[in-house]
């Protein structure tokens, strides 16, 4: 895997204040990268110092070897990128909007516009003016704006902030599909976690602006035992012969029933136990740990070994 | 860059605003020429003008002697019209209505300022100055091509004014007779000059402080992203800065390290200045030092700020 940006030990300070700490991470070719964390971490600072559009106080940008601090035009070059909400001239129609950006990077001919406007789906309304357009519409639009020179990398801050279910699935489908097909390296920020779920490869935790956490999705969802909810009748007794066949495990009374941490393999002997005890089984379910607890967990757990 | 200038000014001209803004000036331009047209009394040659003249200067040489006040250039330009068959009073012709319409570089420089003032602050306002920073080109050539635009449009205003003027004029009061030159009266000489380059240089020098203006109004945008700001106090000075400076001129000797004492060069050329000991190098190297100031302002900030908007 080929490393396209880098960021090492990136600090930024305003006014007396540490907003970003020391932040080193790096995002590969092909990958999607989620940026997770609440609001106000440092997500979108981090974004703005990585497209140029913030200074950075101490540490280094590199896009494609270039450093986004001495080699600017050659560094961002390689971007294209959503900041927050996709702003584009109301007064003008979406082609003269995308006309405008495509004369400020080299290249970039008609067909190449014609081309990302039928990709994003935008052609039948591409000549109505921007501000007669749907928030859905002005996010298709953006995506063309990003992509009309081809970008390695593609930057994408809160890119389904306001959109429709339907308009969240269509943005997701064209970054897994950018990802895989095109090769791109993908930066989303979010603090959606189901959103990030769906979408990435890796993640990286920020809070507090700092990066507590870089892990590979599936490690990171999966990464933990399974728990299982045992819907069970009478539920005490059947916790107290957990409790007796299994010291060693994890069991707690649920709203359902039971929730109980084991392998796999041991669920058809609890079973055999319970029938053998004249508890009535009523289901038995996998839960799976979401994003979402992990997120909570990981935070947490940082947080306090930071703080305490 | 010259896509970055096609970039601003299409941004310029899909705004309905800037044609109200042309609108405007045609109209007012046209009023001016209407009414003119008027009050346009019939026009009867002095047939004894040459005798008036001589007249004019002897009571002149007299007031000189008594009053100390400076008629120099008067009696100059009398004695030369007298030498060379010039008679000083004309028909109302085009020309004449083109230099009347020169009141009129105002009301250009108020719409110059307008666009100015808006230029860099309203991409701020509408959050699109984040899509336009994140191109391949550094943030001085961005502002660059914005001031370029802004001077490219001061003049598209001033050309408006003077072709539609000059048309106009030539429809309402028909041209002179014979080309009537223009006589320039400079360190002592008179000199004949032709009417419309005349013309020229004075709508030239008319805007020099119409271009400041907005020079310090992109200063203001650039610097504080607040066109009303901008707007406000660049034509707050627009009207008032002259007269202001004139006042303090009365008073004080450094009223002519303001900007306003320097702006209006004709000054040089067909007056005096408006404080002694003011030459024409020293105005205009005024001007560069508020210039300098101002774009020195403009750039640096914009270079160095975070866009967080």
């Amino acid at each position: 895997m080929e490393t396209i940006v880098e960021l090492k030990n990136v600090t930024k300070v305003i006014k007396g204040r540490t907003i970003i700490d020391n932040i080193s991470f790096q995002v590969n070719k092909g990958e999607v990268f989620g940026f997770l964390g609440p609001n106000g971490a440092g997500k979108t600072t981090t974004i703005r110092m990585i497209v140029g559009l913030m200074g950075i106080t101490s540490g280094d940008i590199t896009i494609g070897g270039a450093s986004i601090k001495t080699q600017f035009e050659d560094a961002v070059g390689h971007v294209g990128a959503i900041v927050e909400n996709p702003e584009m001239y109301k007064f003008l129609t979406g082609y003269q909007n995308l006309v405008h950006y495509a004369r400020m990077s080299k290249g970039i001919t008609k067909e190449k516009i014609t081309e990302t406007i039928e990709l994003v789906g935008l052609t039948e309304r591409i000549n109505d003016k921007v501000k007669t357009y749907s928030l859905g519409m002005r996010q298709r639009l953006g995506l063309a704006q990003c992509l009309l020179h081809d970008p390695a990398v593609l930057i994408l801050d809160e890119p389904t902030n306001g959109l429709d279910p339907a308009g969240i699935r269509e943005i997701r489908d064209y970054v897994r599909l950018l990802a895989r097909e095109k090769n791109m390296a993908v930066i989303v920020s979010s603090h959606l976690l189901s959103e990030m779920e769906m979408m990435c490869d890796r993640i990286g935790i920020i809070q507090n602006g700092r990066l507590i956490d870089v892990q590979h999705m599936k490690e990171f969802v999966h990464n933990t035992e399974v728990t299982y909810e045992l819907e069970v009748v009478p539920s005490e007794s059947a916790l107290s012969l957990i409790k007796t066949n299994y010291p060693n495990v994890r069991a707690n009374l649920s709203r359902n029933g039971i929730s109980v941490e084991l392998p796999k393999e041991e669920i058809p002997n609890l079973v055999k136990t319970f029938v053998a005890n004249e508890i009535q089984i009523f289901g038995i379910k996998e839960v799976a740990k979401t994003l979402e607890d992990r997120f909570l967990e990981v935070t947490a757990e940082k947080g306090a070994a930071q703080h305490g | 860059m010259v896509n970055l200038l096609k970039n601003e000014w299409m941004k310029i001209f899909k705004r309905p605003g800037t044609y109200v803004m042309i609108a405007i000036l045609i109209v007012i331009t046209a009023l001016v020429g209407i009414l003119s047209k008027y009050q346009e009394q019939d026009f009867k040659a002095d047939p004894n003008w040459e005798q008036t003249l001589r007249q004019e200067n002897l009571a002149l040489e007299k007031q000189m002697e008594q009053t100390k006040m400076d008629f120099k250039k008067e009696i100059a330009i009398n004695e030369y019209r007298i030498k060379h068959h010039i008679p000083p009073k004309e028909k109302y012709h085009v020309w004449s209505f083109v230099k009347d319409t020169s009141q009129l570089i105002i009301l250009a420089g108020l719409f110059t300022i307008i666009i100015s003032a808006g230029i860099v602050a309203s991409e701020f306002n509408w959050g699109t100055i984040k899509l336009l920073l994140i191109r391949p080109i550094n943030r001085s050539k961005i502002l660059a091509s914005k001031y370029l635009t802004i001077l490219l449009f001061a003049l598209l205003m001033l050309g408006i004014l003077f072709v539609f003027s000059a048309i106009l004029g030539a429809i309402l009061f028909g041209m002179p007779d014979k080309a009537v030159p223009y006589l320039n009266y400079y360190n002592g000489q008179v000199t004949e000059q032709n009417i419309v380059v005349h013309l020229l240089i004075y709508y030239g020098l008319s805007s020099i402080d119409t271009i400041m203006l907005a020079t310090m109004a992109f200063m203001i945008s650039s610097v504080f992203r607040n066109s009303s700001l901008a707007i406000g106090l660049s034509i707050f000075l627009l009207f008032t800065g002259a007269t202001f400076t004139t006042l303090l001129a009365m008073k004080f000797s450094w009223a002519k390290y303001i900007l306003f004492a320097n702006t209006n060069l004709s000054l040089y050329f067909e007056g005096t200045p408006m404080l002694e000991g003011m030459t024409m190098s020293f105005s205009i190297i005024m001007l560069l030092i508020y210039f300098a100031i101002f774009q020195f302002l403009a750039f640096f900030i914009f270079k160095k700020r975070d866009v967080a908007a």
